[in-house]
This record gives C-alpha cells, sequence and structure tokens, in this order.
C-alpha cells in the first residue's frame, strides 16, 4: 500500500506526458457532462416539482427509473447507436471525448432532475405563494426557485460529478479506452490492473480522489459563503 | 441586477416573516444533504481500491503461480493481421444492410505493410528480450512480407482504428511498435484492446479498419462471411505474421503433475481427471478458444457456458481479461492458460509473486 502512495507521487511529480493526457481528458469529459447534465437537468427537476398536468407521477415515476439505469447499459446503446453500422454512425461518436459525454449525460440528467425534484417538493408551495404574493412572472419564479435552492443545486451538483468522474462502464464501452484520447482515470485503472501493474493502479486511484478531494472543498468553501 | 437581487431579497424576507418555523427545517434539511452529497464521490469510489487492499494481505502466504508446460507444437500462438473489407455485408441490428460504412483501406494497407516490412519484423524479433530477458513474440518464417511504399498520412486516411487482443495491447507490444510507425508516416492509430471474438465484433459493426487477432476458428468464419478482403501484394485475407506460445500456468507444487505430462493434452486431462480448479478467461477471447480444444473430447467443452454447467466445482468460467484471470489463478492455487507474453509482463508487473 505505501508503495502506491509513493507511486502516486513520483507520478505526480514526474511530468509523464500520459498521466496528464489521462487527467486531462477525464476533467474534460466529468466537467462538460456534469455541467450540461446539470443545466438539463434542474430544468427539468423544477417541471416536475412544480408544474401540474396529468401523468407528472407517471414522469416522475419514470425518471426515478432513468436514474437506475446501470451504466454499462446505457454504454452500450450509445454504442450501438454511434457504431459503424448505427442509426447515429454519421455524428462519428464512437470512441470519441464527445460520445463519452453525451453517454454520461443521458445518466447523469435523470439524476440531476431527481434531486432537484426531491429537494422542490418540499418547499415549492411556499415558493410558488411567494411567487404569486409577488405577482412574478414565470421566468423570474424560476429564477426565485433556483435561489431558494442554491444549497441543494451545489449538493446535485456535486454528486453528478462525482458519478461522472468515477463511471466505467459506459464511458469504456463508448470511449474505448484509447490511449492518448479516449483514456480517462478509471479504464487506465482497469487497464494497468489487467496488465498486472496494481501499484500504478492504485497509485491513478489515489489521484483521481485527491481530484475529487479539491473539487469538493472547493464547492464547499462555495457554498460556506453564500450561507 | 441589484434591482432583481432586492426582489430576491424581498421574496426571502416574505418567505421568512410568513413561514419562519419552516424555514429552520429547510436548513437542517439542505446540510444533510449536502454532508452526503460531499462523502458521495469517496463513497463510489472507493471499490476501485478494495480488490488489491483485500488480496494484497495474503500475498505473502501463497506459494505463486507460475509456467508449468511450454514449447509444445500444439501450444503455438499464432497472430494474423486481417483488413476490414470497406463493401462487407455490414447490417444493422435489425439485419438491414448497411452501405455508407466508413473504413479506412487506405490506411489500413499502410499500417499492415509496415507491419509486414523490414522494420517492423526486427523490433517485432527484439521485443521483451531487454525487459523480460526473454523474447515474447517471433516472426513466422513463412510470414507474408512486404516491400511496398507506405504513402504519407492525408486527412482523410490519417485514423487508423486498429482492433487487437488484450495480449498484444497488454504485454506492451502495440504501444512499442506504433510509435515509430506513426511517427514515420503521420498516422494516428487508434488501438481498441479486446478479447478476439469481441474485436471481431467490433469489425463487424463496422468500427475498425483492421483487426491483430489469434484465433484462428473465429477468423475463418469472418473471412468467409466477407469481412475481410485480400490486399494489393497480397494472397490471402489472413495475414498469419507473428506468433509466441500459449503456456499452462499452475500452482508451483503442482498438485496435477502437469510438469511431467506427455504432451498438453496429458497435462489437462491430469487437471480435469484430478478435478483440480481451472481458470478459463470464458469470454471467447483467442485464448478461451485455445484452451477449449485441449481437454479430452469427452468432456464436451466447449466456449458455451452451458458445456461446463457440470463442472462448476473445479472449472471457472470466469469471462474476464487475461490479468484479472491470472489474479485470480494465483489467489486460488488454480491452473490457468495464458499466452506467454502476457504472464511474463503480468508477472514483471509485480502482479504475480515469484
Amino acid at each position: 500500500m505505501g508503495g502506491a502512495f509513493q507511486k502516486a507521487f513520483d507520478l505526480l511529480f514526474s511530468g509523464d506526458g500520459q498521466l496528464w493526457n489521462i487527467v486531462s481528458v477525464t476533467m474534460q469529459m466529468t466537467l462538460t457532462s456534469s455541467v450540461v447534465a446539470l443545466l438539463l437537468g434542474v430544468p427539468l427537476g423544477v417541471f416536475y416539482a412544480t408544474a401540474r398536468f396529468p401523468g407528472r407521477k407517471a414522469l416522475i415515476v419514470l425518471n426515478r427509473t432513468l436514474m437506475g439505469v446501470p451504466p454499462v447499459v446505457c454504454g452500450l446503446l450509445c454504442y450501438m447507436l454511434f457504431s459503424g453500422v448505427g442509426p447515429l454512425r454519421q455524428l462519428k461518436l464512437l470512441f470519441t471525448v464527445p460520445g463519452m459525454i453525451v453517454a454520461q449525460v443521458i445518466l447523469l440528467t435523470p439524476i440531476a432532475a431527481g434531486n432537484m425534484e426531491t429537494y422542490l417538493s418540499g418547499i415549492v408551495g411556499e415558493i410558488q405563494e411567494t411567487a404569486r404574493g409577488l405577482r412574478l412572472s414565470r421566468g423570474r419564479g424560476f429564477l426565485l426557485t433556483l435561489n431558494e435552492s442554491k444549497y441543494a443545486l451545489v449538493s446535485t451538483y456535486l454528486f453528478g460529478y462525482g458519478r461522472a468522474m468515477a463511471e466505467v462502464g459506459a464511458v469504456s464501452m463508448v470511449g474505448g479506452a484509447i490511449a492518448y484520447k479516449t483514456n480517462v482515470m478509471t479504464t487506465a485503472i482497469m487497464m494497468y490492473t489487467n496488465m498486472g501493474d496494481f501499484t500504478l493502479g492504485l497509485a491513478l486511484g489515489i489521484l483521481l480522489l485527491c481530484i475529487s478531494l479539491l473539487v469538493n472543498i472547493t464547492a464547499h468553501l462555495l457554498q460556506g459563503r453564500r450561507t | 441586477m441589484s434591482k432583481k437581487a432586492l426582489l430576491i431579497l424581498l421574496a426571502l424576507m416574505l418567505a421568512l416573516s410568513v413561514f419562519g418555523c419552516s424555514q429552520t427545517e429547510e436548513t437542517t434539511a439542505t446540510e444533510e444533504e449536502t454532508a452526503a452529497a460531499t462523502d458521495e464521490p469517496v463513497v463510489i469510489e472507493a471499490p476501485e481500491a478494495t480488490p488489491f487492499e483485500t488480496m494484497s494481505p495474503n500475498y505473502a502466504d501463497k506459494l505463486g503461480i507460475t509456467i508449468l508446460y511450454e514449447q509444445d507444437d500444439a501450444m503455438i500462438n499464432n497472430y494474423s493481421l486481417l483488413a476490414v473489407n470497406e463493401d462487407a455485408p455490414f447490417e444493422d441490428l435489425d439485419g438491414n444492410a448497411v452501405a455508407d460504412v466508413e473504413i479506412n483501406t487506405v490506411g489500413a494497407k499502410a499500417l499492415i505493410d509496415w507491419m509486414l516490412g523490414d522494420e517492423a519484423t526486427e523490433l517485432i524479433g527484439n521485443y521483451g528480450f531487454e525487459q523480460y530477458g526473454e523474447y515474447l513474440f517471433y516472426n513466422k518464417e513463412d510470414r507474408p512480407v512486404s516491400t511496398a511504399e507506405i504513402p504519407q498520412a492525408t486527412d482523410e486516411t490519417k485514423t487508423i482504428r486498429l482492433s487487437t487482443t488484450t495480449s498484444v495491447n497488454d504485454s506492451g507490444l502495440m504501444s512499442y511498435l506504433l510509435p515509430v510507425f506513426e511517427d514515420e508516416y503521420g498516422y494516428d492509430v487508434e488501438v481498441l484492446s479486446a478479447g478476439t471474438g469481441k474485436a471481431i465484433a467490433a469489425a463487424k459493426m463496422g468500427n475498425a479498419d483492421l483487426i491483430l487477432v489469434h484465433s484462428k476458428t473465429q477468423e475463418e468464419p469472418f473471412v468467409e462471411a466477407g469481412f475481410s478482403k485480400v490486399l494489393d501484394g497480397y494472397d490471402s485475407e489472413r495475414l498469419t505474421f507473428m506468433y509466441n506460445y500459449f503456456v499452462l500456468v499452475g500452482p508451483k507444487d503442482d498438485p496435477a503433475q502437469c510438469a511431467e505430462a506427455s504432451d498438453v493434452k496429458d497435462a489437462f486431462k491430469r487437471i480435469a481427471d484430478g478435478k483440480y480448479p481451472f481458470v478459463s478467461r470464458g469470454d471467447l477471447s483467442g485464448t478461451h478458444t485455445k484452451e477449449v480444444s485441449l481437454w479430452p473430447e469427452e468432456l464436451g467443452i466447449t466456449t458455451d457456458a452451458d458445456s461446463v454447467a457440470d463442472y462448476t466445482e473445479w472449472y471457472l468460467y470466469s469471462n474476464a481479461g487475461m490479468g484479472v484471470c491470472l489474479t485470480m489463478a494465483n489467489e486460488m492455487d488454480a491452473y490457468i492458460l495464458s499466452d506467454k507474453a502476457t504472464f511474463l509482463t503480468f508477472r514483471a508487473n509485480g502482479g504475480i509473486d515469484g
């Protein structure tokens, strides 16, 4: 175990080109997909919580089902769609970072929406009453809702970010774990394990956790300042 | 902006004054939620590390596994290059023909020409000796030889998708060879590493320009179905160019006494007779295809999981990569068939003691 920590430390300062490529591809994929999923999922969650229409309950149940889609199934679906013989072959997304981001967004959006819906369901009545009392327009009402749920927004984002970072099933299928192109931390760990290099795999895992820790500390500080 | 902020502040104050008590509840709820969210990535990522953590303490008391049987003609492991035919009968999942699958034949031919040329042949022949003290791959004497001039990459032909088996990739051969080719001719080779079965499946779905695999029984149907083509200057679709050996690996004390076997089939018979644990790849890889051909025929073992349903007490159909299977075999004191290159790399990287 000590060896792995030592190796993680050495790796960090070795200026190893492949390592930094893996880290940058991971960050690019994780940040983009979690932000896109947040931008799509939050309005959807607000919609679930505030709109009143027939079939709303069914939609929420459907969303909760999608929250539990196994990543590898999502990966397989994207693989089939983007394949050379798949219906979306013209997009040329297979084995690319944008393709991986699409798969991640499919996985993360329902989670962001579901988290927001759950949070808002408890406070939506009050917010709507306030908005009505102030005669706020629909758009402003939405802004008020967001403002009321800043705290939940940050935690929803972090949850999505953590999922995106830790995911391996979908990204290995859609991305193909191609060196210097689509190899991310998790797929690289798998690769090194397959080559028998457990220490290097674990060293990468330690780096992955350190990056997560940094992001969480930053988010925590941001959260703290706002409340 | 300030107007909006004032508005929100006003709304907040109103909400506070009307629902004073509910505000406190809300804060506690969000605090809990955030605490959960902050912990979340840690919870998710922990499993990445556990397999190693849980198994490392056992390492010292394990005898470890070693090569028990090798260098038999029946254990030769042939690797072939096959270019994917751009006019292959590609089908979508519903069986409809797909005509516009894009295959980079020019790039595939360039890489094949290079792999069969003098430079790559020399590199392959020398690979591994410095690091492992043994050659990991050998050039076949009767391999097709290319002297064709290799064109420089253009924008259309630049990206070559090579679907290959885990053995050539995990042994480091690809990352040793390809940069030389890429630097010289400007191509960008994207290596997809999976078992032979998966590599062929990827090619059938139009996701590879060429494949490098090691299972004749799986390559032949691929060629017969029209998925590969004969390139200019060659006389076959299957270009078998290098080989190494499969090795029978097992516990050092060798309870089945495979090391004394008269031939490899006898060694496998000894394992089956004594019902000693055996780890099978179970993933339709070239190694898996080879392994099922070595068991006594009367057992009826095929690549189909159903065929081993009666042997589950000793035969482990694992459906995993070579490295994972070697780890399993090492932990369970089991026998396993491996290609020699992966075994040596795995051991050199510290995956197996001794």
